[in-house]
């Protein structure tokens, strides 16, 4: 059983509060990813879980036993580092073996081991040189056969791809993938990239200044994100933002006057609210769509100011107001372009925008797929 | 390198003035020690004769051979070689766990202890002879091996350059060893050890020339002929031999060569030990 | 998995919980437990003993009363103390400057002829590496007033280490000889890490030769040449094997320095307490000295 439990785990430095009181359930087999910006503590979580930092608070369990205290090594557990920390005075095979040779395993168990592991990775033919003699990519195998060769219960997994140019990370990814479903362990995943987050994970864990902002599936995350952070960090190009303050309420949405002072309707069940109450308005760049001003009316007014062509889509930075920022809209790259610095009006379906109240918590959507009920809270 | 050139090429004096500086520095640098060397060559009575010769009019190895048959000097020998072989391994055993200890372990009083043996820097040697004197007396070591080796084994220059050289090592590996299940002096050893190969060799051999030469300590503990090392051996030579000079000059360059030897072999590492250490102030 | 305690350091390391790598005390104790032996043994409780040995009245084996701050007071004014410590600062003069200035421009002739550089360094660098004696034997031989190569060249029959004025800097010479190449190689050290990118751009502007050394070397070098003054400054201050090897502190205690004048007191004279004085007021001496030579070198940075 490789399930890995953390409940109510703090860790302070000094006076500093590095991971703010998280709870979390691994369960066996999941392929889990950490996902945040920098210093949002997902690789010091995962050090917690490696061992390789004290839990100043909380109970970390692997594997159903209590492991606080437990060392390192006798966890059960695996660790492929960012910048893979192959020994560089010994050879691929003595690498992948070192751990085995510590814990005394017979020699021929080991040779057998470190064979199996480099056929899966396909490094066979490597075992003999050293890490200087190899590239990024495959030193990268190493390091992850060298986990592998320790049949560990988890899997720890420290930006593994960082360090890795464009081609190489996408390769790399299906892989991954791939090895997760060979082996069925348990992985624990931390990047700051958002990219291999939703590619990766089932189940992505979002952090922030040392708490848990969300947990979910990679759609979950992304249709129904719980607050504004998470909503603004998955999607690329971001979530478009838009100051508002609430105008009015329907059984099912909520009208809103935006602070370039149009205003717009949104599905969304604002019935915790009061009017006046200053909200945030979020669409997606795909969701929205330029229309000329005049035509369908009730759309946001902007000026367009930059346009970059990538092949598949185009996409439109339009400003808002005088000084407003930028909003960018996602458009099929078919269709011909605004010209710069004509006046568009942005429109958008009110069941794919969000409201987010002061806090940055969401307004459970009003919609629902097919039926008039209204739809439950958000948890 | 070529724009380097030029500039130099266009001052031709200064060339010429470099290049007779250091025909002259060079000379007189290699002179006490050719001098040396053709005093040794030449049999003892023309050391002293009324001519002088710069060269020996009869070339003989006798006073290489009755140096290392008369007085003590193979004794001498064994003893400095023995006693810097075991300097030095003992020196660099304490030290690299020190070091390690300093660099990658985190406990209690850690800085205050490292500034406590770095400390050892402001006080000189020479202050604590009676003190020592007296603890080897107490401790039965006067005129021992042990007692000549122990107190040369603390080195807080040696223990600095390990820490330095280990900090720099990125914390990565130590992480994975650990994750492998190595405990920290199998760590040091599998791992650091391998890694620091350059800089151990070189403040080991900077170590076994400094206990080669080490004179005062040996001075001070040593009281008799046989258990001398070579430093202390040659000043005792004059009674030996009185005054033959000859034989003096054949004791000292005998003395000198496993040193000598050891900085033409190692040149580079000595050279790198030598800068690591004095990377130290004061 | 707990392990046994092996020593009381161990077991308290151990109970404090609540410290980050508590875990982690256990090993470290092991590891430093050798050097911390050693250097309890050989340092610190001699560092301890020899101050407390300044305050009583000792012999070289045994110490008997406490007199307080007597040794001190005999100190100040013992003209052999003062005479020793002037004898000191002297050959310190005769020293730290020739080695700089010296080791200077052997860096700069091994940095310039980097082609024969092993040969021109290992000539210039190869007498540090040997024991005293045979630099002391060397150059009593060479100073010999009748047989001396010295006097050969020079004409005469003078007995150099014998003569008042000339013992001390016949000693100075030859430490010049022994231990200048240590000096280079810190001033070649520091030639090296002067990025080569600085002489081409003077070279485009126009410089060369001297203008250079002025302009870019010297600038550059110069904290290292600080360095290097202070390292010798102080090694000079704690000189005493070559003066008692090459003219047993004579002609009449000329030449005897501060440590020399400590050794005898501690083990001819058997008096251990005032010699344990003289050690500690010259360490002061020294630290002194090195703190306002660093204030000095920090202040012209």
């Amino acid at each position: 059983m490789a399930s890995v439990s953390l409940r109510g785990i703090k860790k302070q430095y000094e006076k500093n509060s590095v991971i703010k009181g998280v709870d979390l359930e691994i369960a066996d087999g999941e392929f889990v990813v950490f996902v945040g910006p920098s210093g949002c503590g997902k690789s010091t979580l995962l050090r917690i879980i490696a061992g390789l930092e004290d839990i100043t608070e909380g109970t970390l369990e692997i594997g159903g036993r209590v492991a606080n205290d437990i060392e390192p090594a006798r966890r059960g557990i695996a660790m492929v580092f960012q910048s893979y920390a192959l020994y560089p005075h010994m050879s691929v095979a003595e690498n992948m073996g070192f751990a085995l040779k510590l814990a005394k395993v017979p020699k021929a168990e080991i040779a057998e081991r470190v064979g199996r592991a480099a056929e899966i990775l396909q490094i066979g033919h490597l075992l003999e040189r050293k890490p200087k003699a190899l590239s990024g990519g495959q030193r990268q195998r190493v390091a992850i056969g060298r986990a592998i060769v320790r049949k560990p219960e988890v899997f720890l997994f420290d930006e593994p791809l960082s360090n890795l140019d464009a081609a190489l990370r996408g390769q790399t990814r299906v892989e991954l993938a791939r090895l997760h479903r060979e082996l069925k362990s348990t992985m624990v995943y931390v990047t700051h990239d958002q990219v291999e987050a939703m590619t990766l994970g089932q189940k992505i864990v979002v952090l922030n200044g040392g708490r848990i902002e969300q947990v979910g599936t990679p759609s979950d995350l992304y249709e129904r994100p719980a607050n504004k952070f998470v909503a603004g960090f998955l999607g690329s190009p971001r979530m478009n933002f838009f100051d508002a303050t609430l105008a009015g309420q329907g059984a099912r949405s909520a009208s809103v006057q935006l602070a370039s002072g149009e205003r717009v309707e949104v599905a969304a069940d604002v019935a915790r609210a009061q009017a006046g109450a200053r909200v945030t308005l979020g669409v997606r760049p795909e969701h929205l769509q330029l229309a000329r001003p005049g035509l369908e009316g009730g759309g946001i007014a902007a000026t367009v100011a930059l346009v970059e062509y990538l092949g598949d889509v185009t996409l439109v930075y339009a400003q808002v107001g005088e000084s407003g920022d930028m909003v960018a809209v996602k458009t099929d790259a078919d269709s011909a372009p605004p010209a710069l610095g004509s006046r568009v009006e942005l429109v958008f379906p009110a069941t794919r925008a969000f409201l987010f109240d002061a806090d940055g918590k969401v307004f459970a959507p009003g919609w629902v797929a097919s039926t008039a009920e209204p739809v439950a809270q958000i948890p | 390198m070529s724009v380097r050139f030029h500039i130099m090429r266009s001052q031709v004096g200064w060339t010429v003035a470099a290049v007779l500086a250091s025909v002259v520095l060079m000379a007189l640098w290699l002179f006490p020690l050719l001098w040396a060397l053709s005093t040794a060559l030449r049999p003892e009575h023309e050391t002293v004769s009324a001519v002088f010769h710069w060269l020996p009019q009869t070339w003989t190895l006798e006073a290489f051979t009755k140096t290392l048959s008369a007085g003590n000097m193979p004794r001498w020998l064994f003893n400095s070689a023995l006693v810097a072989f075991l300097v030095t391994v003992v020196t660099m055993a304490i030290s690299l766990m020190a070091a390690y200890a300093f660099s990658q372990l985190r406990f209690r009083g850690r800085s205050l202890l490292f500034g406590l043996a770095m400390l050892a820097f402001l006080l000189p040697f020479e202050a604590l002879l009676v003190p020592l004197f007296r603890t080897m007396h107490q401790l039965g070591m006067i005129n021992s091996y042990a007692g000549l080796v122990l107190p040369q084994v603390v080195s807080p220059v040696v223990i600095y350059v390990f820490k330095q050289f280990f900090d720099a090592i990125p914390a990565d590996f130590r992480e994975a060893a650990v994750m492998d299940g190595a405990n920290p002096l199998r760590v040091l050893w599998s791992v650091y050890l391998p890694i620091s190969g350059n800089i151990v060799w070189a403040m080991a051999i900077v170590t076994f020339i400094g206990a080669w030469n080490n004179f005062l300590w040996p001075f001070i503990i040593v009281t008799s002929n046989d258990m001398m090392t070579i430093p202390l051996g040659l000043t005792q030579t004059y009674d030996a031999f009185g005054v033959r000079y000859a034989q003096l000059m054949a004791a000292a360059l005998l003395g000198a060569l496993p040193v000598a030897l050891a900085y033409v072999v190692f040149q580079r590492r000595v050279t790198q030990g030598f800068l690591a250490a004095s990377g130290l102030k004061g | 998995m707990e392990t046994t305690t092996l020593t009381s350091a161990a077991t308290q390391a151990r109970t404090k919980k609540r410290a980050d790598g508590r875990r982690e005390s256990i090993p470290a104790a092991l590891l430093l437990a050798p050097f911390a032996a050693a250097f309890l043994l050989f340092f610190l409780l001699p560092a301890l003993h020899t101050f407390y040995m300044s305050l009583t009245e000792s012999s070289l084996t045994r110490t008997s009363a406490f007199v307080g701050l007597a040794n001190y007071a005999t100190l100040v004014q013992d003209p052999s103390f003062w005479s020793s410590l002037w004898n000191t600062f002297y050959f310190a003069l005769l020293t730290v400057i020739p080695l700089t200035v010296l080791g200077l421009v052997m860096a700069l002739l091994v940095n310039r002829f980097a082609r024969i550089q092993s040969w021109l360094q290992g000539a210039f660098f190869l007498p540090y590496v040997l024991p005293i004696s045979v630099m002391t034997l060397i150059a009593d031989w060479m100073l010999q007033p009748s047989s001396g190569v010295i006097n050969h060249i020079v004409g005469g029959q003078n007995a150099w280490l014998s003569d008042v004025h000339w013992a001390l800097p016949a000693v100075a010479i030859g430490t010049i000889w022994w231990t200048v190449g240590f000096n280079m190689l810190m001033l070649l050290a520091g030639l090296r890490n002067i990025p080569g990118e600085l002489y081409e751009a003077a070279a485009l502007d126009g410089a060369s030769g001297f203008t250079l050394f002025r302009a870019i070397t010297w600038p550059a070098l110069r904290p290292v040449v600080g360095t290097a003054l202070l390292i010798q400054l102080i090694a000079s201050l704690k000189v005493f094997g070559q003066t008692y090897i090459l003219t047993s502190g004579g002609p009449y205690n000329t030449s005897r320095v501060t440590l020399h004048y400590m050794y005898e007191t501690a083990f001819t004279q058997s008096d251990a307490g005032y010699a344990a004085a003289v050690a500690m007021a010259f360490m002061f001496v020294v630290i002194a000295l090195s703190l306002l030579a660093r204030m000095v070198a920090r202040r012209a940075a």
